[in-house]
């Protein structure tokens, strides 16, 4: 009951966070200066012709009414026509959005995959050489510039070893997978095109590094700081008194407890690699959302910036309530207080 | 002991596992075949920016032309002379044309056999349908056009222009990327905004497939009545990331690649397979200079500033000698260019002298320029170094490039930047834009530069059909604009390619920045 009561009191938060990212977007695309029409018209063009772009993107309209009309056209699912594409929204984002969330979540798998046991590792050997290696690893992904790292990995892995393609989704020979999920990891494996996989794989794997390493250092930190302090508990002492091992306490005891605060890290993470990817995007030439906002942004489309801050804020919210699901099954007893 | 703990033996054998997995991934990815370089047959572009929309009637972005511009034809192309891409026109659709004496009346009779890429006919009709179809949108390419042209069919095969008056650019207008010669059939079934994402052209070429913000696919038309271009596939890939694109040229996964960065051009032609290609362009930098207000009404000031710019400087250094300076407005290359006109070159005892004896002594001047291009901010303190030096203080404003934009268009600045390419290959896009008084703001005459005797030469040039006398108007106007500093003239800069040494055949157009001429280009 307190699980379901608390999905709909999230959806209902979610309904606000929607009309307030809309509203402040909105507000925020007309307050900078600059004419879209005048954009899309060109600095050649007589005032004539912009006012007649004006007249057709109803950009003349009072900016209540053009709200109004957004709001109404969101409600149902429609998301505007972008100014610069001169294309629906939701058609532009729906061919971007899966690429940058496919990346983000192979990041993430990578930063959690490698962090989690690098942040107990330093926690148990606390202050020996190996936690100092990793404490270092830790702060030089927390402070490499995404777009450095980058290049540097191309340089090392396409340029000079010729190992790994250097940006893209796929070999250009090949035909990229029907949309089924928009993730070409998993459409590949469901048509059993196996050289489309590998070809993929190949592609993600250093935009996926370069984007969870950052992220890699956050959660190694995290875990290390929440195992130490667990390891200090009354509890572990206990366990160990009973005679349990050492990594049977470490890892039956300390770690499901300390993974609770890491959740909420991992969570919050995959919004920051949703919001974070556009420069790793222009530097793999990832076809992502990144290069379409930055580009929507230059060019005044504030239909497509509000569809994406709308979208993103959107799976935001649904993350964080996945996060606090997560809580509820990693930790009955909060289950128990709601 | 711990070696032989249950939990140590089972992470030891996970481990193990891992490496073996990470192993046979590797072993995999590296014993996959070599990143080869592009195909043969195939062409691999590689730019900086997806298109935004491939409707010829809406686009006025070089970078969409890519694509469109060999996927349509038009009634009107420019010719290519011993293998480079020149401003004078010939037929494209069109097998020839008449005009009227008085330039109103124009009649293009159509080359028999053109067809679209679905088979169908290219008519008449789709002619009036398509110049129709663009005027209507009323958008950034109705613009080189007279709105109140009307279009006729004489007969199948034959289309009637009609203008309300004289336009002498109108037939070098129909060779632009706006002018392109849409399907009707295609348009009528599939609806207008078809057009944004897909082509439906008679052009040599075709689009095949697009994949948003990764790459476009074109393939030959089979139908194109034309010679069959040599290429069997073109690929336009996108990769945002300049150094990218200059590793993935170097690699031979690229064929071409556009917008390389300007400090890196000389190591890269270093390397082995790969040149760069630099050709001059027509795209020039100039300063406004606010004519209208302030210190720089005053024609001394202006014609000051003018002595006060470190033109070779700037092109030495900021452009590593990749331009050529200006000689009045219209720049080499296009018809109507003056070799003697007047040119201004840095001489600060002179400029010292004009600030002397004008309203603009001790004056703080503000100059106004965005990021929008790397050069404009190393320009502004060129400029600032050499004013300071002469007591004229200049304070930069670096701002975002609409903001700029606007404060152009209010005329709310001293000294401005900007850039300026011709959209048709006529010196009225210099002359009268820059010069005529009725274009004051962004659309043309930034400087608000307002000289009746000027206006009335420039507008008298537009009027006539006799390129001669035409010329003779333009350079006659021109010599009075230089003497008045309407604007500094500073650079044409060249357009720079990088370009694989297998291919061959580019014939650069400056009319046509970013398109590539793959119906005659080859690889081999």
């Amino acid at each position: 009951m307190a699980f379901l009561r608390m999905i709909k009191k999230r959806l209902l938060g979610l309904l606000l966070v929607v009309l307030g990212v809309s509203f402040i977007t909105f507000a925020i695309s007309h307050l900078i200066p600059g004419d879209p029409a005048r954009l899309i018209a060109g600095d050649k063009a007589s005032e004539e012709i912009v006012q007649n772009i004006r007249e057709q993107l109803g950009l003349n309209q009072p900016l209540y009414i053009q709200y109004g009309t957004y709001l109404k056209g969101l409600a149902t699912g429609d998301l505007g026509t972008s100014i610069r594409t001169t294309r629906p929204v939701l058609e532009d984002l729906k061919a971007f959005f899966p690429a940058t969330l496919e990346l983000s979540l192979v990041a993430l798998l990578f930063a959690s995959a490698l962090g989690i046991p690098l942040g107990v590792i330093s926690a148990v050997y606390k202050d020996k050489p190996i936690d100092q290696v990793v404490r270092t690893l830790a702060v030089t992904g927390i402070s490499t510039p995404a777009f450095w790292l980058g290049l540097g990995v191309i340089v090392v892995f396409y340029g000079k070893l010729g190992l790994l393609p250097g940006g893209g989704r796929i070999d250009e020979g090949l035909t990229p997978p029907a949309a089924m999920t928009g993730f070409y990891l998993i459409d590949t494996l469901l048509q059993g095109d196996k050289a489309a996989f590998v070809s993929a794989l190949k592609h993600i794997l250093l935009p996926a590094f370069t984007l969870g390493f950052v992220h890699l250092g956050v959660v190694a930190r995290q875990i290390r700081s929440a195992m130490l302090e667990q390891l200090q508990e009354d509890y572990i002492r206990t366990a160990k008194a009973n005679g349990t091992s050492k990594w049977g306490v470490i890892l039956h005891h300390a770690l499901p407890n300390a993974l609770i605060p890491s959740v909420t890290v991992i969570g919050l993470a995959l919004g920051d690699l949703l919001y974070g990817a556009v420069l790793t995007e222009t530097v793999f030439a990832w076809p992502g959302m990144g290069a379409y906002v930055v580009n929507s942004i230059q060019a005044l489309d504030f239909p497509a910036v509000m569809g994406f801050a709308v979208v993103v804020s959107f799976a935001y919210v649904i993350v964080n309530l996945i996060v606090d699901m997560l809580y509820m099954l990693i930790d009955p007893r909060i289950s128990e207080v709601s | 002991m711990t070696a032989s703990h249950p939990v140590i033996r089972k992470m030891t054998t996970t481990f193990k596992l891992c490496a073996m997995a990470s192993a046979i991934v590797s072993a995999g990815l590296i014993s996959s075949q070599a990143l080869a370089a592009t195909p043969a047959g195939t062409l691999v572009i590689g730019k900086a920016a997806d298109p935004q929309t491939l409707d010829p009637a809406i686009t006025i972005d070089n970078n969409d032309w890519t694509v469109t511009y060999p996927a349509y034809q038009r009634l009107i192309r420019y010719k290519v002379v011993g293998g480079k891409g020149t401003t004078q026109v010939e037929g494209d659709l069109a097998s020839g044309w008449t005009s009227s004496a008085d330039g109103l009346t124009w009649e293009f009779k159509l080359k028999k056999g053109q067809k679209f890429d679905d088979g169908s006919a290219v008519t008449a009709d789709a002619v009036k349908y398509s110049f129709e179809r663009m005027l209507k949108a009323g958008q950034g390419p109705s613009e080189a056009f007279p709105s109140d042209m009307k279009v006729d069919v004489s007969s199948p095969d034959t289309v009637k222009f009609t203008l309300t008056k004289p336009y002498s650019p109108f037939l070098y207008t129909l060779a632009n990327n706006g002018a392109s010669i849409v399907n009707p059939a295609v348009v009528e079934k599939q609806g207008t905004a078809y057009l944004a994402k897909a082509t439906a052209g008679s052009g040599p070429f075709r689009l095949v497939s697009w994949q948003k913000g990764q790459s476009l696919i074109l393939e030959p038309n089979p139908y194109y009545a034309g010679t069959k271009p040599s290429l069997k596939q073109v690929v336009v890939k996108i990769i945002g990331d300049a150094s990218s694109r200059r590793l993935q040229l170097e690699n031979g996964d690229l064929d071409v690649a556009e917008d390389l960065p300007e400090d890196q051009l000389a190591s890269i032609s270093k390397k082995p397979g790969v040149t760069v290609a630099a050709f001059p362009s027509l795209r020039v930098t100039y300063l406004y200079l606010n004519n209208k207000k302030g210190p720089m009404s005053d024609v001394n000031m202006r014609r000051a500033i003018s002595y006060a710019t470190d033109y070779s400087g700037i092109i030495k250094g900021v452009l590593k000698g990749n331009a050529k300076q200006m000689r009045g407005a219209i720049p080499e290359g296009m018809w109507g260019f003056d070799p003697k006109a007047m040119q201004y070159s840095l001489n600060l005892a002179k400029a010292k002298q004009l600030i002397d004896g004008s309203t603009g002594k001790g004056a703080t001047l503000n100059f106004v320029y965005s990021s929008k291009d790397p050069n404009w901010e190393p320009i502004a303190i060129s400029t600032q170094a050499t004013l300071g030096a002469l007591g004229v203080k200049v304070k930069l404003e670096n701002l975002a490039n609409a903001t700029m934009r606007e404060r152009v268009g209010k005329g709310d600045y001293d000294i401005a930047i900007g850039n300026w390419s011709p959209d048709f290959a006529d010196p009225y896009m210099f002359m009268n834009y820059w010069f005529d008084s009725e274009k004051e703001g962004l659309p043309g005459n930034r400087s608000y530069y307002n000289n009746p005797t000027v206006d009335k030469l420039v507008r008298q040039a537009a009027s006539l059909t006799d390129q001669k006398e035409r010329t003779k108007l333009y350079q006659q106007a021109q010599k009075i604009v230089i003497n008045e500093a309407g604007y500094v003239y500073l650079f044409q800069k060249n357009y720079q390619v990088g370009l694989r040494a297998n291919v061959k055949g580019f014939a650069f157009n400056p009319m046509l920045e970013s398109v590539f001429n793959i119906d005659t280009m080859v690889k081999r």
